[in-house]
């Protein structure tokens, strides 16, 4: 008595849905979408300001929620653009005011499973941009290159490079252990 | 049989056709060393998803919901990062007053006092309030470069907006810090925004307010106006000889006959 669509639970919203569908459908996402923050920003009240802005656009926009499209997909690509234009703007700042903003929060973690976050967290932090949301689309979130080019809005070869580039850099700096750890 | 990285990756990700994956996993069988590529892209998606997954199970923040039922998110602590939206602490007016007067002076900001802040800075954007005091000569004369660490105003970056104008951001040192941003018009210095810094006035002399410490109305208003870089020492010091009167771009030269159209109209 298998129901349809359990592939895309989360997804699976009829997208003509009314605010109060489209909210539910947007709390069942919360917890993914805060872990594609993350990977994206690092740092964990950047990641939930990121998140809160995509839910307000994706309220006031949810007209251009297309039908044929999964909310998920719909979501992640305004996360990621929300998160572009805040790149975009700290860039200019950053530029503007502060030396000051280098080496102050290098992680000085010592347990486990915290340390390994951080130590992963500046990995994806290293990568350039469109390399690190591949890997996140792709490897975090376990969406198929198809889900993740339309996300990001580009052809599926120029995904795959991106990703193969950014998982060779990621190796690199999170070392071979990756696979040997305990 | 070779197999290219993109296509050990494309396999690790359960993303190639049905043909090209057994001939892979046939091959893999006989050479140790293509399953040993193949695992290694499995255990980064391994480490990857260890490393972020515990996020799923945190709970989620009040705002996130509130935001999500369309319901205002209420401001919440260590408001450091000046992500655009986040809320200015609200000042309540006689602070405002006696603040901004005792740092720059009744006389430049009475006129300014009259206007209600929309979120908590005092912009003037339409109304040309005049800097001038204390304010006025440290925007005139300061460099970024070289300025007193104890000086009453720090001059944070100047820039050229895209009218041509140059702005120059600034923190008022006190009691209590205010940050702003004012441009030079042609006779005096304008007062773009004016709002409370929430970095610590207490922080040592010399300290340069970081861009995320800024205000985030200075912060935002510096997005709208600035065009291009930021200038650098040297850019900086021809500026202040220039007056920080703009270079006038194809300035006609006299008794050359008028350029057709408007003079202020750039053309590009």
């Amino acid at each position: 008595m298998e129901e349809n669509g359990s592939h895309e639970r989360n997804a699976g919203i009829d997208v003509r849905a009314s605010p109060q569908e489209l909210g539910e459908g947007l709390v069942t996402l919360l917890p993914r979408l805060r872990r594609f923050a993350r990977a994206l920003t690092r740092d964990a009240h950047d990641a939930d300001d990121l998140v809160q802005i995509a839910v307000e656009r994706a309220l006031t926009r949810a007209g251009q929620l297309r039908p044929d499209a999964p909310l998920s997909s719909w979501m992640f690509g305004i996360v990621r653009n929300a998160w572009l234009d805040e790149l975009r703007a700290r860039g200019r700042r950053a530029r503007l005011f502060a030396p000051a903003e280098s080496g102050e929060q290098v992680g000085d973690a010592s347990q486990g499973a915290h340390a390994d976050l951080l130590a992963v967290q500046d990995a994806l932090a290293r990568l350039p941009e469109e390399q690190r949301a591949a890997v996140a689309l792709v490897l975090i979130e376990g969406l198929s290159y198809k889900e993740a080019a339309y996300i990001m809005e580009v052809p599926i070869g120029t995904l795959t490079s991106r990703l193969a580039r950014g998982r060779e850099a990621l190796q690199e700096m999170l070392g071979e252990t990756s696979g040997a750890l305990p | 049989m070779n197999f290219s990285d993109e296509t050990v990756m494309a396999y690790a990700d359960g993303e190639l056709d049905a043909a090209t994956r057994a001939a892979l996993e046939a091959a893999m069988a006989l050479d140790a060393q293509l399953a040993q590529r193949v695992a290694r892209h499995r255990a980064l998606r391994g480490r990857l998803r260890a490393a972020l997954d515990p996020v799923l199970d945190e709970p989620l923040p009040e705002r996130l919901l509130a935001s999500v039922r369309g319901a205002p998110a209420p401001p919440h602590a260590a408001d450091v990062i000046a992500l655009k939206r986040k809320a200015v602490p609200r000042w309540s007016w006689p602070q405002w007053g006696a603040i901004a007067a005792s740092l720059v002076g009744g006389a430049l900001l009475g006129p300014l006092l009259l206007r209600a802040p929309a979120d908590g800075a005092l912009v003037s954007r339409d109304g040309q309030v005049p800097a001038s005091g204390a304010l006025a000569r440290a925007l005139t004369g300061q460099l970024a470069s070289s300025q007193p660490p104890g000086a009453p105003v720090q001059i944070g970056v100047s820039f050229r907006a895209g009218n041509g104008d140059y702005c120059r951001t600034f923190v008022l040192r006190g009691t209590s810090a205010l940050a702003g941003l004012a441009c030079r018009g042609q006779e005096a210095w304008r007062l773009e925004v004016l709002a409370q810094n929430p970095a610590q006035p207490a922080a040592a002399a010399g300290y340069r307010p970081a861009g995320s410490a800024l205000p985030t109305s200075v912060a935002r208003t510096l997005d709208e106006l600035i065009a291009g870089e930021p200038l650098d020492a040297g850019a900086e010091a021809a500026a202040r000889e220039r007056g920080w009167q703009p270079i006038t771009r194809g300035k006609t030269p006299p008794g050359a006959p008028a350029p057709p159209g408007p003079p202020r109209d750039p053309d590009h």
